[in-house]
Parts: structure tokens; sequence; C-alpha cells
């Protein structure tokens, strides 16, 4: 039942996206994020969404695995469309009270549902790509600059590489505890909300004294294996930039470039 | 000189739980297969804690390959040279793909890139998980994590590896693969193996077992001379191989069985040779 959680999990592959670069593919999800968002009419839009599907399409991820990492925030989703449709301005089309939805409000809600979709998508073409190891390794090169202000940028993405290494350890004793805590006649479906908040209380105690335990093992093993903190240290993968990175980028200044001529040349939807 | 020279160690953990060693001497010679044996809290783990260093005695010293594991500087050093693998193969991995949590040891050492990719492939084929290079640790049995974990040190290319009950968590399957790797890692490799135990049935594999208890070393010798001290090893409550165990309370009923077995291929030999078989 957690472990249905697909957002955020690697799968292995030999895709083009898989092979690119993870600083490349980082630096373009927060650029495609940037351009959904900035985005003013239908044609930059659906250019943005296209650009989008085609990541999908070359990462040999089945789409299925797309469609069920939106899941859980289909609520969200559908909870700010809703809330969007209120609050256009201009002319209302229909109006209970002073309850009134314009096409503005439409138009808004529409786009606001298009962008949190493609956001979620974006970032799952990243996460489904790209193994932690690498993007906390990519996080750490994209920060590097921060060290010289003494930021502790090694120590940080050793932080992330670890607590993502230990995600689904934990979630697999959460559901080990919750299946001992219920065979023990724990009841964790029924009730109101605070009763069940109440009933996570002896999974969750077991939960962080073992957490504690594990953390007290890896410090040992990780000292054992002569870690002492980033200076000296190697790695055994380089991050190169190669062709596919190349070709990206250069498609990627195009599409910038045809994107900003479209949106200034069309007019946006909502004025 | 021993490769690890333990020399009247002395160790406590704080005051209120008072001493845990009281004066330990023990050699271990370079390629050695040494068996720890003894029951739990008897300190076998915290020897292996002094062994590379991680903790370091209140009185005595332990020396590795001549180096002082008291002094801070060369604390490196030593765990260059002694490796632990813990009992928990979940929690002494670092990294989200095995072959990089093999490589993570080789990064801290401040290694070029292409013989790190070396060690790491190497040490993967010497416990027989290369094909498993990408996948994720949680994704493994248990013997395969203790055996990723054991790469891990291999890819430092230590002199030794400390195992601490390695196979305590594991299923028959995973204990006979991690026993497996080991034994052809001292064979094939010349890698000291000090494996800390408390299976007889593996600690008969090794060329040296010791024993302990209560903070002392009990007895000490192959494995055939410390199991054959079958009275000394039962007033201390410690158990000796079953084949043994057999032999002993068949010749304590009034059989003469000569030798002493330590598997059942010996044992059934020995009781076929007294039956006239």
């Amino acid at each position: 039942m957690i472990s249905d959680i697909t957002m955020g999990q690697f799968f292995p592959g030999k895709s083009v996206v898989h092979r690119m670069d993870p600083r490349v593919k980082l630096c373009l999800t927060v650029f495609f994020i940037v351009m959904i968002f900035c985005a003013k009419n239908f044609v930059t839009m659906a250019i943005t969404i296209a650009m989008c599907f085609a990541g999908i399409a070359l990462s040999k991820v089945p789409m299925k695995l797309y469609m069920k990492s939106l899941k859980p925030i289909l609520f969200i989703v559908a909870f700010t469309a809703i809330l969007n449709l209120f609050y256009g301005t201009g002319e209302p089309l229909i109006a209970f009270g002073p309850v009134k939805i314009t096409l503005n409000g439409i138009l808004n809600s529409v786009m606001i549902a298009i962008r949190i979709v493609v956001l979620i998508l974006i970032s799952s073409i990243l996460t489904f790509t790209t193994s932690p190891t690498q993007l906390t390794d990519a996080i750490e090169r994209l920060l590097k600059p921060l060290g010289y202000l003494h930021i502790p940028v090694h120590e940080f993405a050793m932080m992330m590489t670890i607590a993502l290494r230990f995600v689904p350890t934990l979630l697999e004793e959460t559901e080990k505890i919750m299946a001992a805590q219920k065979a023990r006649g724990a009841d964790m479906e029924s009730g109101g909300m605070i009763q069940r908040i109440r009933a996570l209380i002896p999974v969750l105690i077991p939960l962080f004294v073992s957490a504690f335990r594990r953390a007290f093992d890896l410090a040992t093993a990780m000292e054992s294996r002569c870690y002492h903190g980033g200076d000296g240290r190697t790695k055994m993968k380089i991050l190169k930039l190669g062709k596919i990175d190349l070709t990206t980028l250069i498609s990627c200044v195009v599409f910038l470039g045809v994107f900003i001529v479209l949106n200034t040349v069309i007019p946006p939807i909502i004025r | 000189m021993s490769f690890i020279e333990c020399r009247n160690l002395h160790f406590s953990y704080g005051e209120e739980t008072g001493e845990v060693l009281h004066g330990i001497d023990l050699d271990i010679q370079k390629g050695e297969f040494v068996a720890l044996l003894g029951h739990n809290g008897c300190g076998k783990s915290t020897m292996a804690k002094l062994f590379n260093g991680m903790l370091v005695p209140n009185s005595g010293t332990v020396k590795v390959d001549g180096i002082d594991t008291g002094i801070e500087d060369l604390q490196i050093d030593v765990r260059r040279r002694v490796g632990l693998v813990q009992q928990n193969p979940d929690n002494q991995m670092v990294a989200g793909i095995v072959e990089e949590d093999v490589a993570f040891g080789p990064e801290n050492l401040g290694i070029e890139p292409e013989e790190i990719r070396r060690r790491v492939d190497n040490a993967l084929k010497a416990v027989g998980m290369y094909e498993y290079r990408e996948h994720a640790p949680h994704k493994l049995s248990g013997g395969q994590k203790q055996r990723v974990a054991i790469a891990g040190v291999i890819a430092m290319e230590t002199d030794c590896i400390v195992l601490d009950e390695p196979t305590a968590m594991l299923d028959p399957r995973g204990r006979q693969e991690v026993m497996d790797t080991i034994t052809y890692l001292n064979r094939e490799k010349g890698i000291t193996i000090i494996l800390i135990t408390h299976y007889m049935d593996e600690a008969v594999r090794a060329d040296r077992v010791v024993v302990m208890d209560g903070g002392r070393i009990l007895t000490d010798g192959d494995p055939r001379t410390v199991f054959s001290q079958v009275e000394l090893l039962k007033r201390h409550h410690l158990d000796v191989p079953q084949a043994t165990e057999l032999i002993y309370r068949l010749n304590a009923a009034g059989c003469s069985i000569p030798g002493m077995p330590l598997d059942e291929a010996e044992c059934l030999s020995a009781l076929k040779t007294y039956i006239g078989l």
C-alpha cells in the first residue's frame, strides 16, 4: 500500500533521457517548469506540453507509471482549479448571488490545472530516469560555488543521498510494524481523523527508535570505510557532458527563442 | 611481528556498565582465518570495533601492521588495512545503487575514477554480485546484501576483514552464501579473516578458533583442539558442533569412538568404523 507511491522513484533504463547528464536534466526540469508558468497563450502552452511529452516518450518509461504519479495530486489539481474558477475578473457568465463564474475564471482554472499536471509530469521524467545518487551528485556539482561561501554543500548532498537510500528501508519497516501492531489488535482504519492519527503513535515510536539504531550502525559503517568528509574525496562516476546533452541544450535554446517570439506575438488568453 | 597485536586490553563503555574486557592478549597473523566465539555480551563485538580503531582500549594497545590504533591521526591508515562488516546488512549501505555503494570506500580514499571502477568490478565479481551492480540494495536478499557489504570492504583492498556476526540476520541459504564467500576470500585471495560468530558450524570452517567468555580468552587453537575440550566449553555454557556433541555423548555413555569429528561427514565415517561397516 505504501510502496504504491511512484512519485520520486527511479526506474533503471538505457534510454537517451537516462543517459543524459543529471545536471542538464535538473536544469531543464527547472527550465520547463518556469516555461509552463510563463506560457501566456495556448500556442506556447501547447509547444511546452509537446516538449514535455517528447521527454516522456524518449524516457521509455511506461506511460502508466506517469499516470500513477499523477494520481495522488489529482485532488490538489481539482481543488485549485475549482478555487480559481470563482476568482475570475470581467463579465460574469453565470452568477449565483455573490458567486459568479467568468470566462477568465474558466480559462484560468483550466490553465492552472494544466500547469500543475505538466509540472508533475516534468519532475517525474527527472526522478524516473535519474538515480538518487546521480541526482544528489548533480545538486552537489551545481551548488559547488556556494562552498566558497562556507555553505556545507557536500554534507548536504551526503545527507540527501542517505535520506533517499533509507526511504524504501523505512517504508518497509513501517509496513512491518503496522502489521505487527495490527496482529496485536491495533485498530488503524476506523474512527475519526484524530483517532486515526493517535493510532499511528505505536507505529511511529518503534520506527524512530529503530531509525536511531540504524543511524548509529551507519555511522560506524561509514567511518570504518574511511569516510572523513568531502575533502580529498573522489568519485567513481564523473559527470561529463556528451553529445546527447549538447543536442538537447541546443534544441532547448531554439525552443526558448520560439517560445519568447510566440509568447509576445500572440496575445495572451487572459487579459 | 604479527599483523594484529593486542596487548593486555582493558575496555569499558562507562562507569555503570563496568569493564567488558579484562586483559586480552591476542595475535593474528596475515592470511589467517580466525573465528571468535562466545556468548552475547562476552565482549566479542567490542573486539571487532577495537581491531579497526572504532573503539580505543582504556589500557593496553592494539597494533595493526605496527600502527597503534590509539593514535587519532593514523586511524584512517588502520581502516585501510582492516575493514569491518556488521550484522545488519541494511544499516551499512550508504548509496542507493549496489556499485555506488561498493565505490564508497575507495572514493573516500581519494582513488582515481578508473581505478575505482576496476576495483568495484573486481570486488563485485569476487563475491558473485557483478550481475546485480545496478540494482537497488533494498531489492536484494539478506545474503546478497551482506555480500555487497563485503564487496564494499574488498574494494578498499584491505588486508583483513572483520565480520561481526555477518550471518545472524540471514536465512540458512544466505548464511551459506556468505560463508562460502568468506572462505573463498581467505583461501583464494589471501585476505585475513576474523569472523565473529556464535554458530559453531561456522567456526569449524576457520583455521583457528578463539573462544571468549566474560571478557577473557577461554581457549585458543585449531578447531579440533578447541572443540575436543568439550567439558571446558560445557562448563562455560558454550555449545560444540552437533557432530562433536553426538560423539562426546556416545563416549560418555560407554562407547569408545576415537577422534573428534567436526562435521557430519567425519561423524558418519567415525561411526561406520566403530560399528565395523
